[in-house]
């Protein structure tokens, strides 16, 4: 009786994806929030760190290239939502073109945050030495700011290769959705980053 | 997940136009003049305010069924509580370091 019903396909037995959601859609959720726990530690380990060192370090000066990438990344956002909504509503040139235009984006944010690597090591601020001492601020700054250009490189890469297939047939709406949560996590942690990194190390 | 109507843009529009001004905000404020820690707490709260923007309506969590919400919401709170472990012992080597006090 048993094996007569496990081998034949009943309709209502077949169960359902947990919380009513594409499996993939659910697996993204579950990688955000496995790296929710990652960049959290790498940022209250930064402010620990921050807290208890006393002179930690304020190099920034003008931070009108921090202002420009982080507008980028608030833009892309847009435009990846603009083309999800294309995808879903059948304009397949649309969500294509949107979604370049978001991996451009994520492009440009890259070299901007690689110039501005850059200009730090210029100042001779290196992954364990600088100019002022704290060795930990190197290793603190590149690692945090170094995992989050990581995830949004990989993005925009990733964003590339989704869109190419969403035009080729190959991958449809969901997937774009699917996309659409990475890149909005990466931005949100971008939030992040820069208050603690950034803004509350100005230059006085 | 297709089938259903797409939100209009405009809801999109205004939520990005929030999220702007808020980081500018976030950048008047951290040009102010303000101690250490009343600076975190402004910066922390407007964080909070992005994120509830993002993932509500940019990653249309509100859109979900509530088991999921519920679901996201819980973990996220258990991680913000075990980061708690760490802040507190931060601001204990904070004040150590301010009342020239500490372990003997």
């Amino acid at each position: 009786m048993s094996h007569a019903v496990m081998g034949t396909h009943v309709p209502g037995m077949i169960e359902e994806s947990p919380f009513a959601i594409p499996s993939k859609k659910l697996a993204m959720w579950l990688f955000i929030m496995a790296d929710v726990m990652t960049f959290a530690a790498c940022l209250a380990a930064y402010t620990f760190t921050r807290n208890a060192t006393p002179d930690w370090p304020r190099p920034f000066h003008g931070i009108a290239s921090v202002a420009v990438m982080t507008f980028i990344m608030l833009t892309s956002c847009l435009t990846m939502l603009i083309g999800l909504r294309a995808a879903k509503m059948g304009d397949k040139a649309g969500a294509f073109r949107w979604t370049m235009v978001t991996a451009i984006g994520g492009i440009v944010f890259a070299l901007l945050h690689i110039r501005e690597w850059m200009l730090m090591l210029d100042q001779g601020a290196g992954l364990f030495h600088n100019p002022w001492g704290i060795a930990a601020f190197g290793a603190a700054y590149y690692v945090i700011t170094g995992f989050s250009l990581l995830h949004i490189s990989v993005g925009s890469i990733a964003l590339i290769i989704v869109g190419i297939r969403y035009k080729g047939g190959r991958c449809d709406a969901d997937d774009l959705e699917v996309m659409n949560l990475y890149w909005q996590f990466v931005d949100l942690v971008w939030l992040f980053i820069v208050p603690a990194v950034y803004l509350m190390n100005l230059a006085r | 997940m297709t089938t259903a109507e797409p939100p209009g843009i405009r809801k999109y529009v205004a939520v990005y136009l929030c999220l702007v001004v808020i980081t500018a905000l976030q950048f008047v404020v951290g040009y102010q003049n303000i101690e250490g820690g009343r600076m975190a707490v402004r910066m922390l709260t407007f964080g909070v305010i992005e994120t509830i923007l993002v993932v509500l309506f940019l990653m249309n969590l509100s859109a979900e069924k509530r088991a999921l919400i519920k679901f996201i919401a819980y973990f996220m709170l258990f991680v913000l509580a075990a980061m708690n472990w760490i802040w507190t012992d931060s601001f204990r080597l904070l004040l150590f370091r301010l009342t020239k006090t500490g372990p003997s």
